[in-house]
């Protein structure tokens, strides 16, 4: 018997196991077994496939036939029609052209994506994103058409605030509701942009999104200034990101020459155009007011708040300013409805969250998962653990304004509320897995050194605190650490946090006070014994060659200050008052001879 | 006078016409990361093998590029997609991998499996 190989994926999220998914698998073993298909269907899970009222879901591929409401009673038809005979049960079969996660149909049989769903990242990696033509075959624009040609502005406020979606730029704030207030505004004109100026270190999630699907953040702030009454745009992306750029504005261009932007937008009255603004690269450009003064040519400084940009933003108009992400959500909301978008997320918290994952992590990359996934899924189930058998010590969210979390909070739901709680925040997305070889006071001052280099310098506690905490965290790490530094550090950043003017300040003692709070005793042991159990403070270790050395002079000729001696074929040592601690004899040894101490 | 909705079908059904003419319907469609992570993994050496591949007269591929799908550490990818088979996503493909990749699957159909993201 020829049988093509079939590979069935079993929807794992709450809803399905909650509605019988997981003895589905069971009854789907048995009928392979014995139909005698072990070898040619296997079977895999993914993450919630957001059709959560037709639960439980089973796909098949090739075909990427979903079945829904599946019973045990159904399975042995499933196999004996389709998987035998070819022939797909159209009774079972669910027909929806959605948007959201259509990257499933790719890319959802492997491990890594099929755990993941996808709304905002929907079309990135499965589309040219530089041909309007694979936008629009994939429904582009639709939701656009929908808004201008059969919704009011007020209807599309309210179906966004229905959603439930809330702002991905890190604070959370419900789109929905910042629409409405700008819409409320009487002054004209008003504004929409799109906040593209990502700067935390190793976050990369809206650069992703601009060169992977250009089109859906032009269609998503084209359907918001529909809603709000703005008639122009402004793309606000830092000049780092070329090839971003070169995308985004073609994606505007070939917008443009489609009638989907400019004058009568399909037909309609809606007119509506956008401009790219370059930043240079300063982070605080992505606090929302630096960045209005940076669009209007001024120096990227915060202003205080109120008034709010939806009140007096650019050009003293008012403004709606949302992230990418934010952005890329809207066609998706329209087009499949606030209604199924408040089905995916966790109570307060609707919709997925894109993360960036880094650091020591087997899968890096790029994820998309429902709000109230936890931490423990994403780092174990998407990112595959941590490699070469290392302990997990710490997760870092939020970038260089967010917290480290220890073990004990990996069964945290990822959403704005339950981070806070936890002690980090959400932030735009960043998230480092950190494994025993770092140190957690090293890495306080790595993201404080950023922020304090950052800071803009307009308001005090935010210039000048950093800069004390700053100098404190390096006495700490270069073994001179005083007793009392730990509770200074508390006290300057309660300081910093409440009274800086944005923020960035605010949330730049966030590294600090978390690893205070949940790794004191490394803090203790680098200040009260010079001792940096991760071995990273160059200042607290030194270099030792032991017994196993068998003499061959290599870390000898690699010392750069002449520190090693000792005569061929026998153990060498280490002067420690000439010894710089740079490594190279570590790294140099083929007899794991050198041990660092 | 059109409704917006019924512009931007047209619209999308020509757009399907303008893929379907650039070869959409070919046996088979490879698509080649090409975001600013998977360049920088090399992927502009892989899409130029694949580009004078077509060039030079291998015929019944739709090639296009692609975003990024996230997959930083396997990087650059490609995937292989044929009408009622898996899509087939190979990483941390080069110069000599683009070639088997031709040689072996595109023409022969044989998936490299030990290549092959899962």
């Amino acid at each position: 018997m020829n049988v093509t190989p079939y590979r069935i994926i079993l929807c794992d999220g709450t809803a399905c196991i909650n509605s019988g998914a997981r003895a589905l698998a069971t009854a789907l073993r048995e009928q392979l077994e014995r139909h005698g298909l072990t070898e040619q269907v296997t079977i895999g899970l993914s993450g919630c496939l957001g059709m959560c009222d037709k639960g439980p879901i089973l796909v098949v591929n090739p075909g990427y036939t979903i079945y829904g409401r599946v019973t045990e009673k159904d399975i042995p038809e499933i196999v004996q029609e389709h998987l035998v005979k070819g022939q797909p049960i159209a009774r079972l079969a669910i027909q929806e052209d959605h948007l959201y996660n259509r990257f499933f149909r790719v890319f959802g049989d492997a491990k890594f994506f099929g755990k993941q769903m996808r709304i905002t990242l929907r079309n990135c990696g499965i589309i040219d994103p530089e041909n309007i033509d694979d936008y629009l075959s994939l429904r582009g624009y639709e939701a656009l058409a929908k808004a201008v040609g059969e919704m009011t502005p007020e209807q599309v406020v309210a179906e966004v605030e229905k959603s439930g979606l809330r702002g991905r730029g890190g604070a959370g704030f419900p789109t929905g509701r910042k629409w409405k207030l700008t819409a409320a505004e009487k002054a004209t004109p008003k504004y929409v942009i799109c906040n593209a100026d990502e700067g935390d270190p190793g976050a990369f999630m809206d650069r992703s999104a601009i060169e992977g699907d250009p089109h859906t953040v032009v269609e998503g702030m084209a359907i918001g200034a529909y809603a709000i009454g703005a008639s122009q745009g402004f793309i606000y992306i830092r000049a780092e990101y070329p090839l971003a750029i070169r995308r985004i504005r073609r994606a505007i261009d070939d917008a443009r020459a489609h009638g989907l932007l400019g004058q009568n937008i399909l037909g309609s009255n809606f007119s509506f155009d956008i401009e790219i603004r370059l930043g240079a690269g300063a982070f605080v450009c992505g606090e929302e007011t630096a960045l209005i003064h940076s669009v209007e040519g001024a120096r990227g400084m915060p202003r205080p708040r109120p008034p709010y940009p939806a009140v007096a933003g650019l050009y003293g108009q008012p403004t709606v300013i949302n992230n990418v992400e934010t952005w890329a959500n809207i066609p998706v909301i329209i087009l499949d409805g606030a209604n199924w978008f408040r089905t995916v997320g966790t109570e307060t918290s609707k919709g997925t969250k894109v993360f960036a994952l880094a650091g020591k992590v087997v899968n890096t990359g790029l994820i998309e998962v429902p709000m109230g996934t936890t931490l423990r899924e994403i780092i174990y189930d998407v990112g595959g653990g941590i490699p070469s058998g290392k302990c997990f010590k710490s997760v870092q969210t939020g970038g260089p304004s967010g917290g480290c979390l220890p073990e004990q909070y990996l069964d945290t739901p990822i959403d704005y509320e339950s981070l806070v709680k936890a002690g980090s925040i959400m932030g735009s997305g960043g998230m480092i897995v950190i494994d025993e070889d770092s140190c957690m006071v090293d890495v306080a001052r790595f993201f404080l050194e950023f922020t304090q280099d950052e800071s803009c310098g307009k308001c005090t506690p935010c210039r000048e605190g950093t800069k004390r905490m700053l100098e404190i965290l390096t006495r700490i790490t270069d073994g001179k650490g005083q007793p009392g530094d730990i509770e200074k550090l508390e006290r300057l950043g309660g300081m910093i946090r409440k009274s800086s003017l944005c923020g960035l300040g605010q949330s730049a003692p966030n590294p600090v006070l978390s690893t205070i709070k949940n790794f004191r005793p490394e803090y203790e042991e680098h200040i009260h014994e010079k001792k940096c159990r991760a071995k990273v403070c160059k200042s607290l270790l030194h270099y030792e060659i032991i017994e196993k050395c068998v003499g061959c002079g290599a870390c000898r000729r690699v010392c750069p200050v002449g520190a090693i001696t000792g005569a061929a074929k026998s153990r060498h040592t280490i002067d420690q008052d000439k010894c710089v601690r740079c490594g190279l004899c570590f790294n140099t040894c083929k007899f794991e001879a050198i041990a660092k101490a | 006078m059109p409704t917006p909705l019924e512009l931007i079908r047209k619209k999308r059904a020509e757009a399907v016409g303008r893929i379907i003419g650039k070869g959409y319907l070919s046996t088979k469609r490879v698509y080649v990361g090409m975001a600013t992570c998977e360049i920088a993994a090399g992927s502009k050496d892989v899409m130029d093998v694949f580009q004078k591949a077509v060039s030079r007269g291998l015929t019944d591929v739709y090639l296009s590029q692609k975003g990024c799908a996230g997959r930083c550490n396997l990087e650059p990818t490609v995937e292989v997609i044929e009408a009622g088979k898996s899509p087939v996503k190979y990483g941390r493909v080069d110069r000599e991998r683009a070639q088997q990749i031709i040689d072996r699957h595109l023409k022969n159909g044989e998936i490299i499996q030990e290549w092959v993201i899962d």
